[in-house]
């Protein structure tokens, strides 16, 4: 194994292991060592986030660490990001769309909402989760504000999945429906929920979601 | 009442934490840190562990949790803590006899012990799951009839008269009211009109729980829910729930659905997160039982290895430790009309009457479609009374488990599930009665389960 190779192995690994500390050192040593951005990016930190999300699916790893793997992702991502923005390279497998999550007002269920926002954050996505029982107004205020990408509501409860239809209405309403992508999600939604809804997708589990997300994205970057 | 008002008030002066500060740095870490310090570890392979030490390592390292960490109030941000002292007060004031209903439908509750040969109370109904207005009533008999039954547990209503119910919206009065409406008719019209119910399931913000807190739909002797939420939380809807039921006395069931594999990790720490959470619920719920009911963070049923491990080794820890009256939950992942719903149902009924709890469900389809009929409620009973009544070691229900598991655990990895087919598809609606083919694979999985070793089912 050459050095550039043990190098992304090193951030590969402290992205699994979920160390911020290790993540961050690991990014900037392979930075000094004249390793490309880009292939930091693909080779070290998606790469690390997609085994950590295969290891969570296989029942291998559990909650704590994907959420620990994806604060050391983020704080890596942070470091190496500005150095290929804008950049816009072909080859470029990581995504760095803004999403916005929450459950959907009147719902305080958040075991999937907090396992889908963990995933777009081990995959590479900028995630504002906004918690539970959340207002329509605030999720589409914040979505404004940040700019993002991808609206993302979920109701555990049947009587609370009105209020993700609301949601569609309500940027329908104000002009935005546009402007954002649309995902719903929560145990009782089908695909044909959701095209009721007029929302722009569901998934079946939160790997599902990133692969969504990532269709999503592309979809509204053209 | 006042020593329940000053622990509200805790809920506005603790400590104050976000919530992700909440989840990971103490939730989940202090798990991970018990885990270790105690050296819990599970075996796929044994679901009912006979392991004494196990069971109170378990029930220590959740004491340990509780005493560490409180329970962190989600609208305020704040954390309800308590002393070592108060939390042996709480375990001490459990009740160990509760009696629900009315006149000759009236039912006590007890306290279970591990490989108890008394059987177990059967509360049934496809819990929480929506179901549809025109067939509510039909749906309420056909688990009324069923003699095994003793309670019922109602679905949601997510109409009134046709119009959609919103969660916390006005119609979730109307909805909680017609559903406790049919609750009373429906057990009336089996002749069984004091049947206890768990009340309401379309309460699913405070405001439906309170709008029946009335003797002509939830009456004081039936028993509502006082969840916690995930994990180690509560919030201002919930507590209210608690309060509401000071001065009007229905029956308090904790139900904290630990996630498993969630922020305890797996198996060993979701037991002790579900130990800690029974503990504070007895202070923060007000609890007069706990239903014991956690879910699996991918497959939601409790039907898979770890989650049917948890229920036993929670069920162990206390029937060893701090004996209290427990109610186990049945969440399968397939619907009526799959030979693995009653596979599925089986085994849990076998892992819960064997650990100590009474038994709960089976809420079929994880309990999202009407996807149910009262012909697993049945089988659930049947299963639960024999196993109590030819007094099953651990050890051969085990061996029964793992036998069941290898028939139902394929559905697991179907994407789509195992969903079956709706109550209306499965049973007459006008006799009440299952339809042949389904009627047929309830036979056929009893004469399996008989040659499996649970020669106390009775003949079909």
């Amino acid at each position: 194994m050459n050095d550039e190779q043990e190098l992304l192995r090193r951030l590969r690994q402290a992205v699994i292991d979920g160390s911020k500390e290790r993540s961050v050192a690991e990014a900037r040593a392979a930075i000094e060592a004249g390793i490309d951005p880009l292939t930091l990016l693909n080779e070290g930190l998606v790469d690390g986030a997609d085994e950590i999300g295969a290891a969570f699916q296989e029942g291998k790893i559990f909650l704590p660490e994907l959420m620990l793997s994806g604060i050391a992702l983020k704080a890596a991502m942070a470091i190496v990001t500005p150095l290929i923005k804008d950049r816009n390279l072909p080859g470029q497998r990581a995504v760095s769309g803004t999403v916005v999550i929450a459950t959907i007002q009147t719902d305080v269920h958040d075991i999937g909402k907090n396992l889908v926002a963990s995933m777009l954050s081990a995959a590479g996505f900028t995630v504002h989760d906004l918690g539970v029982d959340v207002p329509l107004n605030t999720i589409i205020g914040k979505a404004s504000e940040v700019d993002a990408d991808i609206i993302a509501c979920s109701a555990l409860l049947t009587t609370s999945m009105p209020y993700m239809r609301d949601l569609v209405g309500v940027l329908e309403a104000t002009g935005l429906r546009e402007r954002f992508k649309v995902m719903v999600g929560g145990a009782s939604i089908t695909p044909a929920l959701a095209e009721e809804m007029r929302a722009d997708g569901t998934a079946d589990d939160a790997i599902g979601a990133v692969a969504l997300a990532r269709k999503l994205l592309r979809e509204r970057r053209g | 009442m006042r020593r329940y008002y000053e622990i509200l008030d805790r809920a506005n002066r603790g400590p104050y934490l976000t919530e992700e500060q909440w989840d990971l740095e103490k939730v989940a870490m202090t798990t991970r840190h018990l885990v270790e310090k105690y050296k819990l570890s599970w075996n796929p392979s044994c679901i009912l562990p006979r392991d004494g030490a196990l069971a109170d390592a378990v029930f220590e390292a959740g004491m340990e949790l509780a005493e560490s960490l409180g329970v962190y109030c989600r609208d305020t941000k704040r954390v309800i803590e308590f002393d070592p002292q108060e939390l042996e007060a709480g375990l001490r004031r459990m009740p160990q006899t509760l009696t629900m209903g009315e006149g000759k439908d009236q039912r006590t509750f007890f306290v279970r012990g591990i490989e108890d040969g008394r059987p177990p109370l059967i509360w049934s109904g496809n819990a929480g799951a929506p179901i549809p207005e025109r067939y509510y009533l039909e749906y309420v008999m056909v688990y009324a009839q069923e003699p095994i039954v003793d309670l019922l547990n109602p679905g949601s209503l997510t109409t009134v008269d046709g119009f959609e119910v919103r969660t916390g919206g006005p119609m979730e009065i109307a909805a909680c009211r017609r559903e406790m409406e049919y609750m009373r008719i429906g057990a009336k019209r089996v002749g069984r009109p004091g049947m206890p119910i768990l009340a309401a399931a379309s309460a699913v913000s405070a405001l439906g729980d309170v709008a029946v807190a009335h003797p002509d739909y939830m009456r004081p002797c039936d028993a509502h829910l006082v969840p916690m939420l995930n994990e180690l939380k509560m919030d201002n809807g919930n507590l209210a729930r608690a309060v509401n039921a000071i001065e009007y006395g229905v029956r308090n069931a904790s139900l904290p659905c630990v996630s498993v594999g969630g922020l305890g990790g797996d198996a060993p720490g979701s037991a002790v997160v579900n130990v800690a959470s029974f503990v504070l619920s007895n202070l923060v719920c007000l609890s007069d039982f706990h239903i014991c009911h956690p879910i699996h963070i991918r497959h939601v049923a409790t039907s898979t290895r770890a989650v049917m491990w948890v229920e036993s080794i929670v069920g162990q820890a206390f029937a060893r430790n701090a004996p209290c009256i427990m109610v186990s939950d049945i969440f399968p992942k397939s619907g009526a009309m799959t030979r693995e719903l009653l596979y599925e149902t089986a085994a849990n009924a076998i892992v819960n009457t064997l650990s100590a709890a009474h038994l709960e469900g089976p809420a079929a389809a994880d309990g999202a479609a009407p996807n149910c009929s009262g012909l697993e409620a049945r089988l659930m009973g049947e299963v639960g009374h024999a196993v109590a009544r030819q007094r099953m070691t651990l050890e051969e229900g085990n061996a029964i488990v793992l036998a069941l598991l290898e028939k139902y655990e394929h559905i697991f990895a179907r994407r789509e599930g195992n969903p079956g087919l709706p109550l209306d598809q499965v049973y007459n609606l006008e006799t009440l009665r299952p339809i042949p083919e389904w009627q047929s694979m309830y036979e056929g999985v009893v004469g399996e389960l008989r040659e499996m070793g649970l020669e106390g089912l009775p003949v079909p």
